[in-house]
């Protein structure tokens, strides 16, 4: 009979007490761990949500929305005063295209109407070119519905057209062609070039071009196959990735060749600001506003809606992660209590096992084992509490918390934030993204969590281990 | 050999301080089988905790084999009860949801014996308590009292004491069977060669030991000394 063995004898020596010790801790543990869950996905959504929003800034043209509207075009001398803002590590000048496709010229009258510019971060001031490619994606209903309707809205708030909306003709979403000052896409993200090579220097005119990997599939074409935009014959020099289908039906060229191309030298439609680190972003923000002019340029962080999503986020966060100490603590108490408890109640027993010449560590061994039996129980079925509850505890906790930032979520530049993906259907804002998050019960954060609720239950279980070296041997006369 | 060098222990209960043990000193030789005799109250379990190092005398010294226990610190007293010690009590103070068997190793498990060296022990020793065989692995609590008297007294023996200290051991028996225990505590004195120090206030039973002392106002004395009686001998 071991130190362990009889532990465990005298954790089962009241079976119904017992029972009811492991049924209280398995609801605190099982709360602690739920918490942990939630906490965890929560944790897990912010920092997605945090690299997405990243520190990129893009300044446009002031009052340009897509690819319509705006005063003076930026220019490249520009991007030397972006540059000595504080903070700022990088500035690209981007200069985009309209691509139309052969069809779709032939069949326009105005050759504006098939444009969907993504809102808010999309790229600016286009100017209309012809090209021999076939767009990757349809447009599918809402397209087809905004091109009727000629909104150049959010993509989610068009209307109906009333009249020609049957009669239109089938509608691919355009292709975006934007010439990029260096190897990244419109949101100031690195271009993951999947096979070929980049366009070297991106400050010269040169007629390479990188084409996105739907686009490519559409039109058959690989590394060092052509195409022709307006005429001149582009060479494929590599094939990019963009991780979605929207940013994969795309085209880029060096920033001057496609300012030749639209025959506007030192032209931007937008600059990409890259900031230094995410606490600088809003003061750069304001500082690039001032440098560039009120007038002049707007600055737009595109997805500034994010961050409503990401403080709702944090204080579920917080909340889960208190309720998780709480719980945590809650559990550690009971633990203490019980053990307390049992001591006093063993006094002449300990009493006995001292005359017979235990020593007090084996005797707080024996103790603290039976608390972790006890834990170890309560563990179990705790798990099994927070497998069957952290998803609804998650969500409860996150659709209390973000009713608020759910009606924030419609900003002056509308609602998607797909950043100049073009019409890239309507998502439903931050609200959507916290719904998202979901708590599943993962094994190393439950495996964590019971390590961490075994850590409690040690401590609560040493103070009256501890008290069991202050009994004295002589107590096993009590009562004689 | 155990010399007792006038020990006091004195408590206070409110603003009166009494004295059960006020200057008591004897020696015993080993191997004696012993009893000390008194009134309830007389102080005869509590000059036993002293000499068992339950409890720490107010003066004097308790020297077994040339050892003072006085200068000891608690974990050497912890090492004297474990190794040198037997206690055997009035209500047997068997742990309650251990087999006898379990509860006779527990003092070899508190020594580190092997497991398997102290299980074999402790079916011996239960055997030389005549313990029934197919009870050794019954819970004690399932067991009679004389039963468990028998564990208890296996268990003292535990680890080879030189002293078993017995606080009434058949207080709590009936006549017959409190008999049987005092013929079995005396012929393992005879048999182990170990010192034996019976505490009861049962005159018969004191009249078959070797030494007989009776305590009275803190003092002890002891009655004229007569040969020894042998179990069934
Ligand atoms: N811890 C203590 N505090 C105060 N008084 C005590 C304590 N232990 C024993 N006594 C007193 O000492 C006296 C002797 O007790 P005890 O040794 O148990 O007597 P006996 O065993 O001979 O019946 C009694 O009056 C008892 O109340
Ligand atoms: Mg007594």
């Amino acid at each position: 009979m071991s130190v362990l063995a009889r532990s465990v004898g005298n954790a089962f020596r009241n079976k119904i007490r017992t029972a009811a010790v492991v049924a209280v801790l398995a609801v605190a543990i099982g709360l602690a761990l739920a918490m942990l869950v939630a906490n965890q996905a929560v944790v897990g959504k912010v920092q997605e949500l945090n690299a997405s929003v990243g520190t990129v800034l893009t300044v446009n043209p002031a009052g340009a929305q897509g690819f319509d509207g705006g005063g003076e075009p930026l220019t490249t001398a520009q991007t030397a005063t972006a540059a000595a803002v504080p903070n700022v590590v990088s500035v690209v000048g981007m200069k985009a295209l309209r691509l139309q496709t052969e069809t779709a010229a032939s069949s326009s009258t105005t050759g504006t109407t098939t444009q969907q510019a993504g809102p808010g971060g999309g790229p600016g001031g286009g100017t209309s070119v012809v090209t021999n490619l076939q767009a990757a994606i349809d447009a599918g209903t809402l397209g087809n519905r905004n091109n009727t309707s000629g909104s150049t809205g959010t993509g989610s708030t068009g209307t109906t057209g009333t009249g020609n909306a049957g009669t239109a003709p089938a509608f691919s979403l355009p292709i975006t062609a934007t010439g990029i000052g260096a190897e990244v896409d419109t949101a100031g993200k690195a271009l993951n070039i999947t096979s070929g090579t980049g366009l070297g220097d991106y400050t010269v005119a040169s007629t390479k071009a990188l084409i996105g990997t739907t686009l490519a599939e559409k039109n058959s074409l690989k590394a060092g196959s052509t195409f022709t935009i307006a005429g001149t014959t582009f060479t494929v020099a590599g094939i990019f990735d963009a991780g979605t289908t929207f940013g994969n039906n795309a085209v880029y060229t060096t920033l001057a060749e496609a300012q030749a191309l639209a025959a506007t030298p030192g032209e931007l439609s937008s600059m990409v600001v890259t900031v230094n680190s995410m606490e600088n972003v809003d003061a750069a923000k304001t500082a690039l506003q001032a440098a560039l002019g009120s007038g002049k340029a707007d600055v737009t962080q595109g997805q500034r809606n994010l961050q409503t999503a990401v403080s709702s986020l944090d204080s579920v966060k917080n909340i889960s992660l208190v309720a998780f100490i709480a719980a945590l603590g809650t559990a550690g108490l009971i633990i203490l209590l019980i053990m307390v408890m049992l001591v006093r109640e063993r006094r002449r027993e300990i009493g006995v096992l001292k005359a017979i010449g235990a020593r007090n560590r084996t005797i707080g061994v024996q103790f603290v084992l039976e608390a972790l039996v006890l834990v170890a129980l309560g563990s179990v079925v705790g798990a099994a509490i927070a497998s069957f509850a952290s998803g609804g505890i998650a969500s409860a906790l996150i659709s209390s918390n973000s009713t608020t930032a759910a009606t924030n979520q419609r900003g002056p530049g509308g609602g998607g934030f797909g950043g100049g993906l073009g019409g890239g259907g309507p998502f439903g804002g931050a609200s959507q993204l916290l719904t998202s998050v979901t708590a599943s019960a993962s094994p190393g954060v439950i495996a964590a969590g019971v390590v961490a609720v075994f850590g409690v239950a040690v401590v609560g279980a040493l103070v009256p281990a501890l008290l069991t070296a202050r009994i004295r041997p002589i107590e096993v006369l009590r009562g004689e | 050999m155990i010399e007792v060098k006038d020990l006091v222990r004195q408590f206070k209960s409110g603003d009166r301080t009494i004295k059960p043990v006020n200057g008591v000193s004897f020696e015993l030789e080993k191997g004696t089988l012993a009893s000390i005799v008194g009134k309830s109250g007389s102080g005869k379990s509590t000059l036993l905790s002293l000499l068992g190092a339950l409890d720490k005398p107010t003066s004097g010294d308790v020297v077994v084999d040339g050892v003072s226990l006085a200068g000891l610190p608690a974990s050497k007293l912890t090492e004297y009860r474990r190794r040198d010690i037997g206690f055997v009590f009035q209500q047997f103070n068997l742990i309650p949801n251990l087999s006898a068997v379990d509860n006779v190793m527990l003092p070899m498990e508190f020594a580190g014996m092997r497991k398997a060296a102290r299980l074999e022990r402790a079916r011996s020793l239960l055997e030389q308590v005549q313990l029934d065989p197919e009870k050794q692995s019954r819970r004690v609590n399932k067991l009679s009292g004389g039963e468990q008297q028998r564990v208890a007294i296996a268990r003292a023996l535990a680890n080879e004491p030189k002293l078993i200290l017995a606080d009434e051991p058949t207080g709590n028996l009936d006549e017959q069977t409190g008999e049987h225990i005092i013929e079995l505590l005396s012929s393992l004195s005879r048999d182990h060669n170990t010192t034996i120090l019976v505490v009861t206030h049962d005159r018969s039973l004191a009249q078959k030991t070797e030494r007989r002392f009776r305590l009275q106002q803190g003092k002890l004395s002891e009655e004229t000394v007569r040969p020894r009686v042998g179990a069934g001998a």
